[in-house]
């Protein structure tokens, strides 16, 4: 087999190992709540409205008879497991609607944030890092290292707070929710058909420019506060390795040579250091997943984390809470597994870090 | 000692110092600093009426002036130190010890048992901090309301209001703040990770088998040779760990997914004054910049702190000009 047939199978299957690892320390959370609690994963919708509360006690023991909620965590998990994988993730007392298609729904929203973030930061923080690094100590480096130090430092909160007192209340640029209230109508009209879920996708293969550029002017502002730090610490990173390779032989012998700086930095140097830029890119992806759901919340975009703060209302609402969990690691190691296969496809040495 | 004199000589470490003792001295002297009142105890001090919505500027004996509601900014601001020490160094702590164990018996057995170690470590990465706050508060909350607490709220942990004493598990959880819970189980992983490698390669090292030769145990291995020569690195991260929990912390408190962050809940409090009116930025620049700086400031101080200890700690880096 081929070194990167051998790398793809190796990173597939962690995906579904990993995911198990992640479902058995969860249900053992599960665990700490009592059967009658517990039972709320499989209870069919919308009861209270229907039936008595003695119907519904009633109900609620048969279901933990059929479930095994008594028996053994073995037993328990496997019956849930079995649920999980046949889609049906419970319905959720908080938001009166089955998991997970209210997840699904939402998916293209966070998708959209994600992806985009992950288009802007990774370009600028491997091309300004390798400019700083290469030229280690000018006045360039010191603005790139002193920005990425307060980026870094600012907590991504305070910087949408000044965003949106600076671009949406004053200046009227760029604007908080997904997209505005006058075009909204528009995506539910018959001619505007829905391929991906991705506004800025689907308004230009509708032709609706308005629409593309409305959605542009509400991503701007998640999509900057998103990206900076991941920017801040690619960028730091990718400095210090250009930095380093910059005074190995090959680099002098080639500089040498007579070689123009552009070819020296980018056909030579820079693909031979981009090894820790591509592993803080990898943990950038995953912890990006995080963020997005807080810059959800915080300008208004109706994805993925407003049902997960909805559904934190005060009762209690496993089938979401777990729902949400394993929804969003699987999104997570989704978009960690994409990466790595981009990666490796480009540098040969990861796929041998990896498969070893 | 000429390690030490570099450290010093240096402007950003001495920042670094200077931000981290001034936090840790408010948070010793709050008492001195800003008294509380006895007539309205804890960290936000009502010093008017409560329907007065209007911030009002600071004045004598309100030296940071008040946020809606007429709660003294100065006073949040002090006790917040005290606050934010804690719970950055609960967390770092534990999740410090935690990880670095958890490596230590990765990295020292090594085969089947090192990779299931770290297989549970990388699952913990992949797993979202927002998922894992709104997973233990949902837990919580089952588990509080099926022991008999009456209400629960994510901003002020568990109320009984009736119905006796609480009950031993009841107290236990209620000790337990969800979201510190929460990031000490999400940030153990990177110590798992540094202190398993590190193990693995000073496992094989010169010193360490010259010291078995010599007849040492495994526990005189472990605790004189092997941690004073592994720990440095997870102590810079540590370091950079106390700021960033610090700001985690006070990201989900602004959210509403948890509470227990003064300082970001004065930015909750005062969210709608900090646009002034007709959009005018900062009128109202004591609701917004106060708290805004010490989270940053904070964040800033054991990050810089961190790269300071990273440098004096680690010979190979120092060298570099």
């Amino acid at each position: 087999m081929s070194s990167f047939a051998k790398f793809l199978l190796r990173r597939l299957l962690a995906v579904p190992l990993t995911l198990f690892i992640i479902t058995l320390v969860l249900y053992a959370g599960v665990m700490l709540t009592p059967p009658e609690a517990r039972v709320s994963l499989y209870m069919p919708p919308n009861l209270s409205a229907r039936l008595t509360e003695a119907q519904i006690a009633n109900l609620q023991e048969q279901y933990i008879q059929r479930y095994h909620l008594r028996d053994s965590f073995a037993a328990q998990y496997g019956l849930w497991m079995g649920s999980l994988l046949s889609g049906s993730w419970g319905f959720s007392p908080a938001l009166e609607e089955d998991v997970l298609p209210a997840l699904l729904r939402r998916t293209p929203v966070t998708l959209e944030l994600a992806f985009y973030s992950l288009l802007l930061f990774i370009p600028l923080g491997l091309v300004s890092g390798a400019l700083a690094g290469w030229r280690k100590n000018s006045a360039g480096d010191g603005l790139l290292r002193s920005l990425a130090f307060l980026a870094t430092s600012v907590p991504p909160f305070i910087i949408s707070i000044i965003l949106l007192v600076v671009f949406y209340i004053n200046l009227r640029w760029f604007l908080p929710e997904r997209i505005s209230d006058s075009l909204r109508f528009s995506l539910e009209a018959e001619e505007y058909r829905a391929f991906t879920g991705f506004l800025t996708f689907d308004s230009l293969l509708n032709g609706r420019w308005d629409v593309f550029v409305n959605a542009l002017q509400h991503l701007a502002m998640p999509v900057f506060t998103l990206s900076l730090a991941h920017w801040a610490t690619l960028a730091r990173i990718t400095r210090v390795s250009v930095a380093g390779e910059r005074r190995k032989d090959y680099v002098l012998a080639a500089q040498a040579r007579g070689v123009r700086k552009t070819g020296l930095l980018w056909r030579h140097t820079f693909p031979n250091t981009l090894a820790p830029s591509l592993t803080s890119i990898l943990l950038s992806a995953a912890s990006i997943m995080t963020g997005v759901f807080v810059v959800e919340i915080i300008f208004g975009f109706n994805g993925v984390s407003d049902l997960i703060t909805r559904s934190m209302r005060g009762i209690p609402d496993a089938p979401a809470a777990l729902g949400f969990s394993i929804y969003a690691s699987a999104l997570t190691l989704l978009l960690t597994l994409l990466l790595d296969i981009l990666l490796a496809l480009t540098d040969p040495r990861v796929r041998e870090e990896i498969s070893q | 000692m000429t390690s030490l004199r570099r450290f010093l000589v240096r402007p950003q470490n001495l920042l670094a110092l200077g931000l981290v003792s001034l936090f840790i001295f408010t948070a010793l002297a709050a008492p001195l600093i800003s008294p509380d009142d006895p007539q309205s105890p804890g960290i936000f001090r009502r010093v008017g009426r409560s329907s007065e919505r209007t911030p009002q500027p600071p004045s004598p004996g309100l030296p940071l002036g008040t946020l809606p509601g007429q709660i003294d900014v100065f006073h949040a601001l002090v006790w917040g130190a005290r606050q934010a020490l804690t719970f950055g160094l609960t967390v770092t702590l534990s999740a410090g010890i935690l990880g670095s164990l958890w490596g230590l018996i990765a990295g020292l057995t090594g085969g089947w048992v090192h990779n299931a170690l770290m297989r549970i470590a990388d699952a913990f990465l992949a797993f979202p901090v927002i998922a894992g706050v709104a997973f233990l508060n949902q837990m919580l909350l089952s588990a509080l309301i099926a022991n008999g607490a009456d209400y629960f709220s994510p901003t002020q942990g568990f109320i009984v209001e009736a119905s006796g004493p609480p009950s031993p598990l009841q107290l236990l959880l209620s000790k337990v703040e969800p979201l510190t819970l929460t990031l000490i189980l999400f940030s153990w992983m990177p110590y798992a990770r540094l202190m398993s490698a590190q193990a693995l390669r000073l496992k094989q090292a010169e010193f360490m088998q010259a010291a078995r030769a010599l007849g040492a145990d495994g526990l005189r291995l472990l605790r004189s040779h092997l941690l004073p020569n592994a720990i440095s690195p997870a102590l810079v991260l540590a370091a950079r760990d106390v700021g960033a929990a610090l700001i985690l912390q006070s990201t989900f408190q602004f959210i509403g997914l948890g509470g227990g962050a003064p300082w970001a809940a004065i930015l909750a409090q005062g969210r709608n004054w900090i646009i002034g009116p007709r959009g005018a930025l900062l009128a109202y620049w004591w609701v917004f910049l106060p708290a805004t700086l010490a989270i940053a400031l904070f964040g800033i101080g054991w990050n810089l702190l961190g790269d300071g200890l990273n440098d004096l700690l680690d010979p190979y880096t120092a060298q570099e000009p």
